[in-house]
């Protein structure tokens, strides 16, 4: 039985697939690669067939990224669990360190660690994202929408899916933040520092990084409301509750602002601007009079001008 | 590794579960019984922790029975899958038969068989389906869910292959996962029984407004999926409108005989709900629901059960296989 199964879902990018398979290949010793073609209508079975070693599964129809997971999950054999995007890299020997920190402690569910941002050609820009926790019990700050877990840096022991069940595919985009919550709300959570992976961005004009981040912020502020009836959140005081979800909604509601503000309009693009504002307005109206948000908006727009 | 995996999912029946583990024990050759236990609040556990040769499973948060059947498909390692209710009970030998079918036809990925039902008080009836259709069943499997899910056996591979269950869509997961299936891949079929299959009586809220409640997520299902999956898209026109015709004029019957035996029972508000549905849903294929029940062979099995209110069971399933019986244009 291996130790680490790496779960790599990949659709029509077999050029950058290799890559991700042979970072994944060095991050352990005993690792077991599973590479789960959601429905790709390229060269994908192709190059897998070139590569050795790895167990290659085809879904014949698009099952999205939670459901391709699934599969994983099911065709797994090992006793931890990874997630690695196709274009995304492991760094070597960091499945190592994670699985010996999960041996460590058997009370908990995952082990989450920092990333490298890196541009298109995996070129890093020296930013390097890290957990915001200590550890331990991270339900509350998790179902806060207040500590970001990245698939990329987490290391899952397989059990906890037979506690808590499987991804939820209702909700792709963001099934990785509700199994993360679902799993916080009974084991324990480790947080190290050290970066363990490298996290490819997505270009600026791509459509992923623009209004797709207001749809799955928007879908996690809905989706919130389920998690809120877990039962470890159901039992808390609904004073405690109304505080999650105000806390959330304003945290979210900022986000977008400051994604309109920074992000879209110092690059001149209005639409998707407008509509992370439009967004931001619904969920939070009160965002109007709250000074936080304008501040950072008439900050970038004054910078803007001056260059000009 | 074992040969054959049997996914037993389970929840706060524990007076039942021992015999459906039993049955599942004895029912092949090297078989692997996994009993997942959907959080159940009662002594399901105690009882799963003192069965020797099972592999429990338990779940701390319910996930519904397609939920608890996926993490079932996790935690197995048989190279064949079956799943089985906690209150149904598979008949002795009959997995390794149906495994020894599917190692004789390596193209076909699923093998299903005949069920007996029983009801609650212990009375059986024929078995069904009366016809088990084999090879590509994709089309006649749209229209109607003839698959009784603890008799199917599939292979370990083609999960994979068109995904794991749906957890979305109660009730009708396995329907769902067995048209994903058939789509891509011959069945096989066999004509004798493997298990002997508990229906809730007509009384019991089950029956009732449940029954309203998935026909109208069937309906959802086949226009919003399964029209949508390839082989339904390159179909010809005439093809997917037939798919529809009868899909509906099958859940006009069952809305039709759902109001019937509502009113027999004197219970005007479930009567209703479906009299409205049937009306919301389908107002055309009234026509020729009427048309097939004024047929001798039906008239005859409603007379039979307006004898007594005993046998309105019994009239159902024979109205059942009357209308499998019948050959479909």
């Amino acid at each position: 039985m291996p130790r680490v199964s790496v779960i790599i879902p990949t659709h029509d990018r077999p050029q950058l697939l290799t890559r991700a398979v042979d970072s994944a290949r060095v991050s352990a010793v005993d690792v077991e690669i599973i590479v789960v073609d959601d429905a790709s209508s390229d060269g994908t079975a192709a190059a897998c067939a070139q590569l050795t070693g790895i167990k290659y599964v085809r879904a014949e129809r698009n099952q999205g990224v939670a459901g391709a997971r699934n599969i994983g999950i099911f065709e797994s054999t090992a006793k931890y669990v990874a997630f690695l995007d196709d274009d995304d890299l492991r760094l070597p020997g960091s499945l190592d360190m994670q699985a010996d920190l999960l041996d460590q402690h058997q009370d908990a569910g995952f082990v989450c660690g920092a990333m490298i941002m890196a541009d298109q050609d995996y070129q890093p820009t020296g930013e390097i994202v890290r957990p915001r926790h200590a550890g331990g019990d991270a339900f509350w700050e998790l179902l806060e929408l207040d500590f970001p877990v990245m698939p990329l840096c987490t290391l899952i022991r397989k059990d906890c899916f037979s506690t808590v069940g499987l991804l939820n595919r209702q909700v792709t985009s963001i099934d990785d933040w509700d199994i993360f919550t679902r799993i916080a709300e009974l084991y324990s959570v480790i947080v190290v520092d050290e970066p363990v992976g490298v996290y490819r961005q997505p270009t600026p004009f791509s459509g992923q990084g623009s209004s797709a981040r207001a749809i799955q912020l928007q879908l996690a502020t809905r989706h919130q409301l389920k998690l809120l009836q877990l039962p470890r959140a159901a039992a808390a005081p609904l004073m405690q509750r109304r505080k999650i979800r105000r806390r959330a909604i304003r945290r979210v509601s900022e986000n977008l602002v400051w994604n309109a503000g920074a992000k879209y309009l110092p690059q001149g693009r209005f639409s998707p601007a407008l509509a992370n504002v439009a967004v931001a307005l619904r969920l939070d109206p009160l965002i109007a009079v709250r000074p936080n948000g304008y501040k950072t908006v008439a900050k970038k727009l004054i910078e803007k001008m001056g260059v000009r | 590794m074992p040969k054959a995996s049997i996914i037993i999912t389970t929840y706060n029946r524990p007076h039942l579960l021992p015999r459906a583990i039993a049955s599942a024990c004895a029912s092949g050759q090297d078989v692997e019984v996994i009993v997942v236990d959907d959080a159940s609040s009662d002594e399901t556990a105690s009882i799963c922790q003192s069965t020797r040769g099972i592999t429990y499973v338990r779940l701390d948060r319910n996930q519904g029975v397609a939920g608890a059947r996926n993490v079932g498909l996790v935690a197995s390692r048989g190279e064949y899958i079956s799943f089985l209710d906690d209150d149904d009970v598979r008949l002795p030998n009959s997995l390794d038969e149906q495994i020894e079918a599917l190692r004789k036809t390596p193209e076909a990925m699923l093998c299903y068989a005949k069920a007996i039902p029983a009801v609650a008080s212990g009375k059986q009836s024929e078995p069904y389906p009366a016809h088990c259709p084999q090879g590509d069943i994709f089309w006649k499997l749209l229209v109607r869910n003839f698959i009784p899910c603890g008799t199917v056996v599939v292979r370990r591979t083609c999960v994979s292959r068109v995904g794991l269950l749906d957890d979305s869509i109660p009730g009708i997961d396995d329907w769902d996962i067995w048209i994903r299936i058939v789509e891509l891949f011959p069945v096989i079929a066999m004509e004798m029984p493997v298990i002997i299959w508990r229906q809730s009586t007509p009384a019991s809220a089950q029956g009732s407004s449940r029954t309203v409640e998935l026909i109208a997520l069937g309906r959802r299902r086949f226009r919003d999926h399964w029209m949508k999956l390839p082989r339904a898209v390159n179909a010809t026109r005439a093809e997917r409108h037939e798919a529809w015709r009868a899909f509906s004029r099958n859940i006009a019957e069952h809305l039709t005989w759902e109001t019937l035996s509502a009113l027999r029972q004197a219970q005007a508000g479930r009567g209703l709900t479906s009299a409205q549905t049937l009306l919301r849903l389908h107002p055309g294929a009234l026509l020729s629901v009427l048309r097939r029940w004024t047929r001798a062979s039906t008239i005859i099995t409603l007379m039979t059960a307006g004898t007594g209110r005993n046998d309105l069971a019994n009239a159902k399933t024979r109205f059942k296989q009357i209308r499998s019986d019948a050959p479909r244009q």
